[in-house]
């Protein structure tokens, strides 16, 4: 039997359908307006250079007696976890009656070429913990790492125990020798010397290019022929051009921690190998006592499970948990299955831990 | 599904894409223009010229208009070919899919050199606000190569002259450039691999589909199939060790010429006294130096040791609480006869620690104060006298243990600002200097009127 059973006069129909939605769509997608992001009301409580801490304001008082402070990836804009009212990691946490602060990293440029990740993790993230621990009044905070801001504050944590009362993972890199990673895989044939010697900070147009080249007919091709589907959809048109801006309004590499980044963790595999030190101190995950969560994606392209679900068998607590989620790198914040099921998780478990 | 006699299904086809073609005229009339064609053998994709005319250009969503509109040609060129085949595989002969696959990448005004390779098609296409490739970034140093393809032609001629260091310089950066070229054609090819691993996946895939009630239907499920195909040949590639390897060296070779280029900018923008990139880097790392010690000094370890001391405070606290509740209150009579505390002299380290410095700085600036105008200076500081402990307040006595300077050393601090013997530094005056080089002219004027002779 064929396996191709296509009705002519229905592939043509299918096809002058699509253009229908094109010629309807094309013009209202040319007149909408640039698309806001962020849904939630904040307030800064710190800031340093380009840095900015803010705490988000809920509806009503924070039942949760730690705050969590989330500490996003450089590579992206941190506003992905409050991109819009329905789809905000911030707004579901706030809800549950959790006190959110975010670090916002700002866009680097070439007066910050020379921050090392020991700036950042010793340097920053230390002043924004101690900035929230004084604005609550505590001494330890609970942490929320994101992506690389996962990697960071994995370090974070094992050099500072002190500060941290618990620790939240979410699509963090941990073993970054997994053969399902693409990004490590070609990271590792690079020269990172000449490559930050040549840029000095990492243009992030090209940062861009190459997550799109994970899967270049995918995330290039096949995407815009799902939006043609939606054009017609004032919503979810907002919905995805919110979401395009996101994934194109990147800040540029610091040169020096991308150098460091890169060669100690894509290409030397020291949070799992040992030997990766930041600044004065060596981190060691066998530090990480306190409780951990760590959440990740089954169908994460960036950071492949297996590169996240192994912090199990590094992180010296005995109170360790797991989430798998299903769905991918962005799904994650921005699904509706996310919106169901992350926050609660998040809000359980360190329920279970206020004491 | 219905059957056309073989002979017939020309004529099927062309009046699905006449109709194709009307209707599309009657979409561009509404949109607001008229600009319809009617051809029964154009091919669809065309259409898109005319949207792209329409709705492309600057506007405030233009860029995501260009991605929809690159990515609905594609598909459109890809379900015309589908199309195609399938009302010739109703006239009987079963089309062979992947060949069909294969022509719908060929669509006519598209660049020839991605012909059957969609996966470069799709990395190509992969450009605008926010995304930069590496091509295109090799494109933009494209004016400042010039000169090394030039220097192709003299690569094994050997540098010489005045200009053997740009000669030098310029066949390294030819050097480099063909490094890249022959990079770039390794990847290109190790892409067209992939493509065409993708069109065997792609059968294969479809073979699983010969089932009944898994046949595809509809050109979007055949379209994601072969996504699905593409995707999955390119990561089988791109994992690969081979790829690591060249990927790796594409990026180096494209860095080396880049650094070839940056350090011929850097040489114009000397030469002009304009500065430099590394000139720039260079301050802003030693300022960043700076800020990491000053940082470091006043918030890194002040706020440890004011946590250890607050630490200290509260044991101190803690320790008197205790020590209170065990001591019984005196009685009124031992309370008279108690000792007086014993008093004791406060030490004051960190005043004698200050007043090293202090008092070696302040003889440096004596000395070069003291200096007589044009005698050589003391290259070896004067060891700062050892600082006595105070005995009173006030800052008198130490002005007293100073010695004065004699009467005809001192200066005003204006003049010493005028002086041209500055700390550390001899200077001659600007006359001095003019008498130097008159002394000096006369005397090779004279040597050379000599030698003359």
């Amino acid at each position: 039997m064929e396996p191709v059973k296509i009705e002519p006069t229905r592939a043509l129909d299918e096809a002058l359908k699509m253009q229908k939605k094109l010629a309807a769509g094309l013009k209202t997608l040319r007149e909408l307006d640039d698309v806001g992001y962020g849904a939630t009301d904040k307030e800064a409580i710190y800031r340093e250079d380009k840095l900015v801490v803010y705490r988000f304001k809920g509806a009503r008082k924070p039942t949760a007696k730690v705050p969590i402070l989330i500490v996003y990836a450089l590579v992206n804009r941190p506003y992905m976890v409050d991109l819009q009212s329905d789809r905000s990691l911030v707004g579901n946490l706030l809800a549950q009656g959790e006190d959110v602060y975010l670090i916002d990293w700002g866009y680097p440029d070439r007066a910050d070429r020379w921050l090392t990740l020991d700036d950042y993790i010793n340097g920053y993230i230390d002043r924004s913990v101690d900035a929230v621990a004084r604005h609550t009044g505590l001494d330890r905070i609970n942490l929320l790492g994101i992506c690389q801001g996962g990697a960071f504050s994995l370090c974070y944590t094992s050099l500072h125990p002190d500060k941290v009362k618990n620790l939240i993972t979410m699509v963090t890199p941990v073993d970054f020798h997994t053969p399902d990673n693409m990004l490590s895989h070609w990271m590792r044939g690079v020269d990172t010397d000449l490559f930050v010697d040549t840029l000095g900070n990492v243009p992030a147009d090209l940062m861009n290019w190459c997550y799109l080249t994970l899967k270049p007919v995918r995330l290039n091709q096949q995407k815009y022929i799902g939006l043609v589907d939606i054009l017609d959809d004032k919503g979810e048109l907002e919905n995805f051009l919110r979401m395009e801006k996101w994934i194109f309004d990147s800040p540029d590499q610091a040169g020096e921690a991308f150098r460091q980044f890169i060669k100690d963790f894509y290409q030397g595999n020291k949070l799992v190998k040992g030997g990766l030190r930041i600044g004065e101190g060596e981190v060691d995950l066998g530090n990480i006592t306190m409780p951990v969560l760590n959440i990740f994606a089954e169908q994460d392209h960036l950071v492949p499970p297996s590169a996240s679900r192994v912090l199990a068998d590094h992180v010296g607590t005995k109170d360790y948990t797991q989430l798998a989620f299903k769905g991918g790198h962005i799904g994650i914040y921005v699904s509706g299955r996310a919106q169901r099921e992350v926050p609660p998780a998040i809000h359980n478990w360190l329920a279970q831990r206020a004491g | 599904m219905k059957d056309w006699p073989k002979n017939e299904w020309m004529d099927q086809w062309q009046a699905l894409s006449r109709q194709y073609w009307n209707a599309f005229s009657d979409l561009t009339r509404e949109a607001g223009n008229g600009a319809g064609r009617d051809a029964a053998a154009m091919p669809w994709h065309e259409g898109f010229e005319q949207w792209a005319r329409m709705f492309g250009g600057p506007g405030k969503q233009s860029e995501t208009v260009e991605r929809v509109l690159a990515s609905a040609k594609s598909f459109t060129a890809f379900a015309q070919s589908m199309i195609a085949a399938a009302t010739a595989g109703n006239a009987g002969a079963a089309p062979n899919w992947a060949e069909v696959l294969r022509n719908g990448f060929k669509m006519p005004g598209a660049d020839a050199s991605l012909f059957s390779n969609p996966v470069a098609q799709a990395l190509r296409e992969i450009s605008g606000q926010g995304v930069k490739s590496f091509e295109e970034m090799m494109q933009g140093l494209a004016p400042a190569l010039d000169p090394a393809r030039e220097a192709k032609s003299w690569l094994n001629v050997p540098a010489f002259g005045f200009l053997r260091e740009h000669q030098e310089h310029y066949q390294k950066m030819a050097v480099a450039l063909i490094e890249y070229q022959e990079q770039t054609r390794r990847y290109n090819a190790l892409i067209l691999k992939s493509s065409q691993r993708g069109f065997e996946l792609f059968e294969s895939k479809l073979a699983a589909r010969e089932e009944p009630g898994r046949q595809i239907d509809s050109l979007r499920a055949l379209y994601d199939l072969w996504v699905d195909a593409a995707e999955e040949a390119y990561a089988e590639t791109a994992l690969s060790p081979e790829f690591r390897e060249v990927y790796g060296e594409l990026v180096n070779a494209q860095m080396r010429v880049r650094s070839q280029i940056q350090q011929e900018v850097e040489r114009i923008a000397t030469d002009f006294g304009m500065p430099t990139r590394s000139e720039l880097d260079s301050i802003g790392q030693r300022l960043h130096d700076l800020r990491r010690e000053v940082r470091n000094g006043a918030g890194g370890q002040s706020s440890s040791l004011a946590r250890e001391v607050e630490s200290l405070r509260r044991e101190v606290a803690a320790l008197k609480a205790a020590l209170k509740e065990r001591t019984p209150a005196p009685a009124p009579k031992a309370a008279a006869a108690a000792p007086k505390p014993v008093k004791r002299k406060r030490s004051r380290p960190v005043a004698k620690e200050r007043a090293q410095p202090v008092a070696a700085l302040r003889a440096d600036v004596k000395e070069s104060v003291s200096a007589p105008v044009g005698a050589p200076p003391s290259r070896e500081p004067k060891a700062a006298p050892p600082p006595r402990p105070r005995v009173t307040k006030g800052r008198a006595p130490v002005r007293a243990q100073r010695a004065l300077p004699s009467p005809r050393a001192k200066k005003s601090v204006a003049k010493v600002a005028h002086s041209p013997t500055r700390v550390g530094h001899p200077v001659l005056s600007f006359a001095e200097r003019m008498k130097a080089f008159a002394r000096s002219a006369h005397k090779s004027h004279s040597t050379a009127r000599r030698g003359g002779r």
